[in-house]
């Protein structure tokens, strides 16, 4: 078996040499960014396995999972059933030297970002694998551009489907797992994978390592006390990001009777062995979109984008300064956020807005 | 009658973009346009026409509107399938996504498309961009990718800052094959002013322009040295009825049909 072979990218890329150079020895002497297989399975192997009650607040959850220093796999995706409220909590308690793990996501990242340019000794990121971070339809992500602009976080890039494929790998409890893209593309040189012989046809494949969180991070539609998790609309990779982490929190919008899940149990997309904290919270994913629950808050995100946007464009802090004095720490728990950040009659049309998207819940 | 100056630029780009898709595929969509587009194929002459939306579902109806991003719930709406990205991008990998639809910031001769950064280095760059997203899987592993953009000289260039997705590479013959992807690759680039294909070795080629202009002046507009097709000719305008489907009913909002392009 021959790794470590190259498509025709090397001769045509534009990427500088030196840099190439750079992220080759960061592929040749790879660690994994977080825990390693051996180790999430010793985590998975300590756990109790029974049925007994994980439901907590998220902020003791975030008190007892997330510390400085590891890496935290975001599920949802872009805009749609981001676990906001346990990013909030993330950036109340103060976390530093974070790996940041996603496929696409939007605001989870820039509020951490966000919190950094705040105040970098209490919230910092260190690096990111991921796939897209930015708004989509609402505009590029201005803290982004600002951390990457300036070379204050290390990146790791890969595709949607890559970054969604090591999920897998790590859940499935193995170290990569071979895909059908990056190759051909500058992300073969500068991300982590490696592209190999296939010993069996002989023909090149791009092989990911696993992607393992520490902490896994998700908010779903409804879930048991144990942690059955349902998910409606999108399953995002949140069923991956839980099952690889070592540890992890999901929040959800409904508390559901554990005979729901077991007279329907093929609705459960994530099993209770795989959850820490089960955490009730409404508007949980606010302001993104929950199926079955509530549509976007635009103009929530227009108005943090454009903070954060002002930011980038003149170094002024003092808009960033005032959001996060204003929503995060003078506010005691999520609630309290929502409850100061969207009047009732907008929470009424945001339910409206969803339009009714169907759920079980029974 | 319909005359250039009724269509502004992204309404051309989403016509057009309609109008190369082909009825009973499946279409493997990116946010805004590509929507948009394939919206209007399935209110005209694609009905047929199925969308994967990346976070997993497919053949959704869009009664509630145009999805304002893939991930939207709206994306999801009476779809038959709903997983997540894993069960979609599996299927593309397979080989049942017939069209890649994607954007980007810059495309070269090849179809290599740039959505990472532009100027700077990897490490440092003087604008970062979002980064691959689905683009760099779909590029790789839908059958035929139809790129989708604004006609900017800043766009179309000699050589990408960074491969994000995959076209022909350095155009040699063999490599998709060495670089282990799956698809065929680029097949059409749709612009405002032009319809590009490819020749047959792999380099962009113009199929029609927009009524008005020539080849020459669609050749000022791109970076690299463009080939012609043998019978280029002047793009289809849209009808008063798709320019009434576009506006009230694929993107009423105008989120990205109003948007403005810079020609430098």
């Amino acid at each position: 078996m021959k790794t470590g072979v190259s498509s025709k990218i090397a001769g045509w890329t534009i990427v500088d040499k030196a840099i190439l150079e750079k992220y080759k020895k960061r592929k040749e002497e790879f660690e994994y960014w977080g825990p390693t297989p051996e180790q999430a399975r010793k985590a998975a192997v300590a756990k109790k396995k029974g049925l007994f009650d994980k439901r907590t607040t998220i902020k003791e959850a975030v008190a007892k999972y997330v510390k400085d220093g590891m890496n935290i796999g975001i599920g949802g995706f872009v805009n749609t059933r981001v676990p906001t409220a346990i990013i909030w909590n993330i950036v109340k308690k103060g976390a530093k030297n974070l790996t940041l793990s996603f496929q696409s996501n939007s605001i989870c990242c820039e509020w951490l970002a966000g919190a950094m340019v705040v105040n970098p000794d209490h919230v910092s990121i260190k690096r990111i694998e991921l796939a897209w971070w930015g708004y989509e339809v609402i505009g590029i992500a201005p803290l982004l551009r600002y951390l990457a602009g300036n070379g204050m976080i290390e990146i790791d890039d890969y595709t949607n489907y890559g970054m969604s494929a090591r999920f897998k790998a790590g859940a499935m409890g193995i170290p990569f797992i071979p895909t059908r893209d990056h190759g051909g593309s500058d992300m073969e040189l500068v991300n982590r994978g490696f592209m190999m012989q296939c010993p069996f046809s002989g023909r090149n494949v791009y092989l990911l390592p696993a992607c393992i969180p520490d902490v896994g991070i998700v908010h779903v539609q409804a879930a048991d006390m144990y942690g059955n998790a349902r998910i409606f609309g999108s399953l995002c990779t949140c069923p991956e990001i839980v099952q690889a982490a070592a540890h992890s929190i999901v929040s959800t919008e409904l508390i559901i009777d554990n005979m729901a899940i077991r007279r329907y149990p093929n609705f459960t997309e994530i099993p209770y062995p795989v959850v820490d904290a089960v955490c009730e919270q409404q508007f949980g994913g606010y302001p993104g979109a929950v199926y079955g629950q509530y549509w976007f808050d635009m103009e929530h995100f227009l108005k943090f984008r454009s903070l954060c946007d002002e930011f980038r464009k003149t170094g002024n802090k003092d808009g960033i300064k005032k959001y996060y004095d204003d929503y995060f720490w003078s506010c005691d728990t999520w609630d309290d956020f929502i409850a100061k950040i969207v009047p009732h009659k907008k929470l009424i049309q945001l339910r409206r807005m969803d339009g009714g998207q169907p759920m079980v819940l029974s | 009658m319909v005359t250039v100056a009724d269509v502004n630029p992204y309404e051309m780009i989403a016509f057009t973009g309609s109008r190369v898709l082909e009825d009973n595929t499946i279409i493997f969509v990116g946010t805004g346009l590509p929507i948009i587009a394939s919206m209007h194929a399935q209110m005209t002459h694609a009905p047929n026409v199925n969308l994967i939306f990346e976070a997993g579902s497919l053949a959704s109806i869009l009664e509630q509107g145009m999805p304002m991003s893939v991930g939207d719930t709206r994306a999801f709406r009476k779809a038959v399938f709903a997983k997540g990205l894993c069960a979609l991008f599996e299927m593309t990998q397979r080989g049942y996504a017939d069209y890649a639809f994607i954007g980007g910031a810059q495309i070269d001769i090849y179809g290599n498309v740039c959505s990472t950064y532009e100027g700077g280095t990897y490490a440092k760059p003087r604008v970062r961009f979002p980064g691959s997203g689905g683009a760099g899987a779909m590029a790789a592993n839908c059958e035929k990718t139809i790129a989708i953009m604004a006609l900017e000289k800043r766009r179309f260039v000699k050589q990408v800052d960074f491969i994000t997705s995959i076209g022909f590479g350095d155009g040699s013959p063999d490599y998709r094959d060495k670089a282990g992807v799956m698809g065929s690759g680029p097949y059409r680039v749709i612009t405002n002013q032009a319809l590009f294909g490819y020749d047959k070795d792999r380099r962009m080629m113009l199929l029609e322009y927009l009524p008005g202009k020539s080849p020459k002046a669609i050749q000022e507009l791109v970076d690299f040295e463009l080939k012609i097709a043998p019978d280029c000719k002047e793009m289809a305008l849209p009808t008063e009825h798709d320019l009434m489907l576009l506006r009230t009913k694929c993107d009423p909002e105008g989120y990205f049909l109003k948007r403005k392009v810079v020609e430098k």
